[in-house]
């Protein structure tokens, strides 16, 4: 799975030669082996090494402040979402909806890193979820909508329906 | 900015030692362990950093990472890959020890829950060619895994006598004033005996079965 991740962000950077990944434990943690140095290991630690190569670092955020959001959400995505119990998909759900509500992408208006690797980690939940579910999660929706659209991400994945119009209009004056 | 940290939670040791290590200035306030500090989040998450942009942070390895940032030191691959091995492997078999240390009573039973992460930990420090484990200079990736390790480490009848790289590593950064008076605010420095760390470990929800062997034990589908 993080191996297609990687392969569809080496697409998405542009990156011309793709690499040689293995991996390890039981988990199956992506390992990049190097020629030059010793061998990367995890999923983010990685991306965002790509991203570097990529000289794309606007990715990772520009201030400090971008930069630990980008890499809290990263975080959130391989400890949180990866792996996470059926009960507690529920509340990731709701978490990134009310975190999400007045922002376009996890790091605010500019598009990163976070929002790349959150929309491949959830993307199967995504798209089990009934279109009641995708409204009551209306701005996650929204975001993920944002990011399956943006040029070159989706790649491995496919594109998930999300309704632009509200089904049951209710409330409207 | 402002620190918001809770008496007996262990989460809290790193980022006050880390906060001291980079002299950066900010407030602590001290909050009870139920203070939903972070508006979105729907459990309370604390440490959390209040940002003057009115943006919360709400991982501790992040909040380090932004001390870092603002001290001027930038991540590299390997201070990446440590913290987030530490967040990915070490966190969640240290937090099963703990439950089952401090609330269970069961001793004997966490030396095998933490064996994995321990032993790759001492092999990587026999393998280094630096004092500490990224430079020569103690970096925040040291006083990130010192401060997770702090409860465990400092009971000497949990510690295996074979690691002896790590009992060395563990001592040379525990001697720091950073990590001694953040191990002494949070856990008044008595490590697992604190009564403050068993009030916090009493109030977390249960880890789930087999959260020791790590993330993807059991996907959501």
């Amino acid at each position: 799975m993080s191996l297609k991740e990687l392969s569809s962000l080496e697409k998405a950077l542009g990156l011309k030669k793709p690499n040689k990944y293995s991996t390890q434990g039981d988990k199956k943690v992506p390992v990049l082996q190097s020629v030059n140095g010793p061998a990367l290991v995890g999923l983010v630690t990685i991306a965002t090494h790509l991203v570097q190569e990529a000289k794309r670092p606007e990715l990772l955020g520009g201030s400090a402040e971008h930069k630990a959001v980008v890499q809290q959400w990263l975080e959130y995505r391989v400890t949180k979402v990866d792996g996470c119990h059926n009960e507690d998909i529920k509340t990731i759900l709701k978490d990134l909806n009310s975190y999400l509500e007045d922002k376009v992408y996890l790091a605010g208006n500019q598009f990163t890193l976070a929002d790349t690797l959150m929309y491949y980690g959830i993307h199967h939940v995504i798209v089990d979820l009934a279109v009641q579910e995708k409204e009551k999660y209306m701005n996650m929706t929204r975001w993920f909508n944002h990011v399956q659209h943006y040029p070159g991400i989706r790649h491995h994945l496919p594109p998930v329906v999300v309704l632009r119009n509200r089904v049951y209009t209710s409330g409207h004056h | 900015m402002k620190l918001f940290v809770s008496d007996g939670n262990p989460h809290c040791v790193k980022v006050l030692a880390v906060l001291e290590l980079t002299g950066v200035k900010c407030d602590v306030q001290h909050v009870n362990h139920e203070e939903r500090v972070v508006p979105y989040l729907s459990r309370p998450a604390v440490p959390a950093l209040l940002l003057p942009s009115g943006t919360y942070l709400f991982s501790p390895n992040a909040i380090c990472q932004y001390l870092m940032e603002v001290n001027g030191q930038g991540s590299s691959d390997l201070v990446n890959q440590w913290l987030e091995w530490e967040a990915t492997e070490l966190q969640p078999a240290l937090t099963q020890a703990l439950h089952m240390v401090v609330l269970q009573g069961k001793r004997a039973e966490t030396t095998s829950v933490l064996q994995g992460p321990l032993s790759y930990l001492d092999q990587s420090l026999s393998k280094r060619s630096t004092l500490f484990l990224t430079a020569e200079m103690v970096s925040v990736v040291d006083v990130v895994l010192w401060a997770t390790l702090y409860p465990i480490l400092s009971d000497s009848s949990l510690v295996s006598g074979n690691q002896t790289e790590l009992q060395r590593w563990f001592e040379r950064v525990g001697v720091l004033s950073a990590c001694e008076s953040a191990a002494q605010t949070v856990l008044q420095g008595k490590g697992l005996k604190a009564e403050s760390l068993k009030t916090y470990m009493q109030r977390q929800p249960a880890p789930h079965h087999g959260q020791g062997q790590g993330r993807g034990t059991q996907p959501c589908n």
